[in-house]
């Protein structure tokens, strides 16, 4: 179960480092679907191997989702939106190497728990990993020049969070798995107006438009 | 009851959401007063040391509960009565009004602190319309940042409330089958004193930020000023009475199991200094505002700093304090978002340089605004004074007399530029004006709600005292 859960919580983040790199942005959503499967396939393995069947379920939501109804948002969302946001000549090197610090500090947060003198379940050693994700979603979050740029790192962020959930608790109780889905959805279609009203006022998703409110 | 309670303002959002015009502002008003109603009885049983359960313990309703039930429905009751100025046709106003009473109330009457979570998420996504309501350019990226900012706090609150699960879990060593209970905050409570201290300071941290990110303090503050100053004025009262105040009690249901799992002190330094940020961001904008809107907004920042200097000096001194701070702010301030959005509509401006002579050019609306503006100022005879000696008084006793004082101080630069701009709108030649509206109903209202200001500084109903320290023991045992 230990290596079945830290390989697959491993990929994740493989995937989101390669996401930080990416530039387009359909090539992001592409690997968030990809990221988004892996973490589908980590809560079927856990309920498997756990004897959860609850949680099997699980994955097959989150797969339904994150992989087909939210990547079709974000596609609708993008429609007519330049393939790279940023002018180019703009490096990936420096976010890249900015997500491989945060690894480090995800450790360093997550020590009380991994550490040696810790006890609990025996997944706990992926912990580190999956906050991670959401720790370089958060950082995609913040240095998002466009807002859909900005809705992927959160939607990064928030698999970072469940992969979290996942691997601490093999699921949380019923009524909160499914309120926090229901959200997830709610709130990527909220999104979606928003982002269309913008585009619709500034012909643009930059956020460096959004400069009304100050001080 | 508390069932009912909770039924009401749902079943009032669904039927709104089908209903148009006349029958939809009388339905309003309807469900505006049965929520008052029977929230006020549910509240002043709580309060009197009563505690009622329902649906199997996931609801849960005790002082604490009935304290943020009570200010909940009067703010909504504040508010809804100024709606029907805002919501025109706008049929989803009242809809989505009322689902962000339904979620505020249960977020503050749920024993499961999963579900308190979904609930005060809830709260973001119901308000995200309602700030976008007037679709301008800038309310429009108001409420891009509000969905963007909450959500992502509201998300690291979710990782600190899977790290108290997961304490939870290294304490039995396994993971036994989950039981229904796992997440309820009397078990928790109950557990505390045997769960890692470590991994609870860890959740405590993330709980912190996530929820101090809806309570608006700094400095997690950046959404508040323009959502609120672009919200109607209806909104805006409930999003800065009570909806910051929400986030804060969800910090401070956590705080005791804190205080008993990793030992007292860590999660009160937390606060204090998260308080002293707040008063000190607020305090140097409040300097020189421009824009009455945005000045309520960073008061309220203000505010919720010093709610939370209150529970971070602790005692039952501290935390009563911060309780009528927060029961006193949503009424001075839900009251002062209202008569601001009445001065916007008969100026056209929400910049402080637009407004002149306001008691000669809007009578009743400027003088009941400079009214309030004296009670958020912290002035007697007014209950913000009583609740700010509280809090302070608890800061001295408890042995921070510096924090105190830079508190103080920062509390003096935030009323000097109060009092500043207060003198530059009633000065000056008034401009010819925008006929106002009827002033019934919205006004009664807020008669009350001056008056009631008036009876927390001056003379204490009899049980308020006991009510506020039974509440205050649930936070500090």
């Amino acid at each position: 179960m230990t290596v079945a859960s830290n390989f697959l919580a491993f990929v994740a983040l493989g995937l989101t480092l390669l996401l930080v790199w990416r530039q387009s942005w359909r090539g992001r959503v592409r690997l968030f679907v990809m990221q988004s499967s892996v973490l589908a396939a980590l809560a079927v393995t856990l309920g498997v191997l756990a004897r959860r069947p609850a949680l099997v379920a699980v994955g097959v939501v989150f797969a339904v989702m994150k992989t087909w109804i939210i990547p079709r948002v974000l596609r609708r969302m993008g429609q007519g939106n330049p393939l790279r946001p940023v002018a180019p000549g703009r490096s990936a090197g420096l976010p890249v190497l900015a997500a491989g610090a945060l690894v480090v500090v995800a450790y360093a947060v997550m020590l009380p728990i991994t550490g040696a003198a810790a006890v609990g379940i025996p997944t706990r050693g992926a912990l580190p990993l999956s906050f991670a994700v959401a720790l370089i979603g958060l950082l995609l979050c913040v240095t998002g020049r466009d807002a859909l740029g900005q809705v992927i790192g959160f939607l990064v962020f928030e698999n970072g969070l469940f992969g979290l959930a996942l691997l601490a608790t093999y699921g949380l109780p019923g009524i909160i798995e499914a309120g926090a889905f229901l959200e997830v959805l709610v709130l990527v279609l909220l999104m979606e107006g928003v982002l269309v009203q913008i585009r619709r006022e500034h012909e643009s998703l930059d956020i460096d438009r959004l400069r009304e409110l100050r001080g | 009851m508390i069932g009912a309670r909770l039924a009401l303002p749902l079943a009032a959002a669904g039927l709104l959401a089908r209903a148009r015009g006349r029958a939809a502002t009388a339905l309003h008003g309807a469900a505006v007063v049965g929520t008052l109603l029977i929230g006020l009885v549910v509240a002043v049983a709580a309060v009197r040391g009563t505690e009622a359960t329902a649906l199997g313990g996931v609801l849960r309703v005790d002082a604490l509960s009935g304290w943020m039930i009570m200010v909940i429905v009067v703010v909504a009751t504040l508010a809804g009565a100024e709606a029907p100025r805002y919501a025109a046709d706008g049929r989803a106003f009242y809809a989505l009004l009322h689902l962000m009473v339904f979620t505020m109330l249960l977020a503050v009457s749920t024993d499961d602190v999963g579900l308190m979570w979904v609930a005060v998420e809830g709260t973001t996504l119901a308000s995200v319309f309602l700030i976008n309501f007037e679709r301008t350019r800038a309310s429009l990226e108001a409420a891009y940042k509000y969905l963007l900012i909450c959500s992502v706090g509201i998300g690291v609150a979710f990782c600190g409330t899977v790290l108290v699960y997961y304490a939870e879990v290294m304490r039995q060593q396994t993971l036994a089958e989950h039981s229904a209970h796992a997440l309820r905050w009397t078990a928790l409570l109950a557990l505390a004193p045997a769960l890692p201290p470590r991994v609870l300071e860890i959740a405590f941290v993330f709980l912190v930020v996530g929820y101090g990110t809806k309570a608006g303090l700094a400095p997690m503050h950046t959404w508040l000023p323009d959502a609120h100053s672009e919200a109607p004025a209806p909104v805006s009262a409930l999003m800065s009475g009570v909806l910051l105040s929400v986030g804060v009690y969800a910090i401070a249901r956590f705080k005791p199991i804190v205080d008993a799992g990793a030992g007292p002190g860590f999660a009160g330094r937390i606060l204090l200094a998260l308080g002293l940020v707040s008063l000190a961001v607020a305090a140097a904008f409040l300097w020189a505002p421009a824009n009455y809107k945005r000045m309520l907004a960073y008061s309220s920042v203000e505010h919720m700093g010093l709610v939370a200097l209150g529970l971070g000096f602790g005692g039952v001194l501290g935390v009563s304090g911060a309780l009528l701070h927060v029961a006193n702010h949503a009424l001075a301030k839900s009251t002062l978002f209202l008569l601001a959005g009445r001065i916007r509509a008969s100026y056209g401006s929400a910049e402080l340089a637009a407004v002149r002579d306001l008691v000669a050019a809007v009578p009743f609306s400027g003088r009941a605004f400079m009214l309030a503006l004296f009670a958020l100022l912290g002035l007697p005879p007014f209950g913000l004074f009583v609740s700010e000696v509280m809090i302070f008084g608890a800061g001295f006793r408890a042995g921070h007399p510096w924090l105190a004082g830079v508190a103080l101080a920062l509390l003096l630069v935030a009323f000097a530029g109060l009092l500043r701009a207060a003198h530059r709108m009633l000065l000056g030649a008034a401009p010819t004006l925008a006929p106002a509206g009827a002033l019934w109903p919205g006004s009664v209202p807020i008669v009350v709600a001056l008056a009631a200001l008036v009876v927390t500084g001056l003379a204490w109903p009899p049980g308020l005292a006991d009510a506020l320290a039974l509440a205050a023991k649930v936070v500090s045992p």
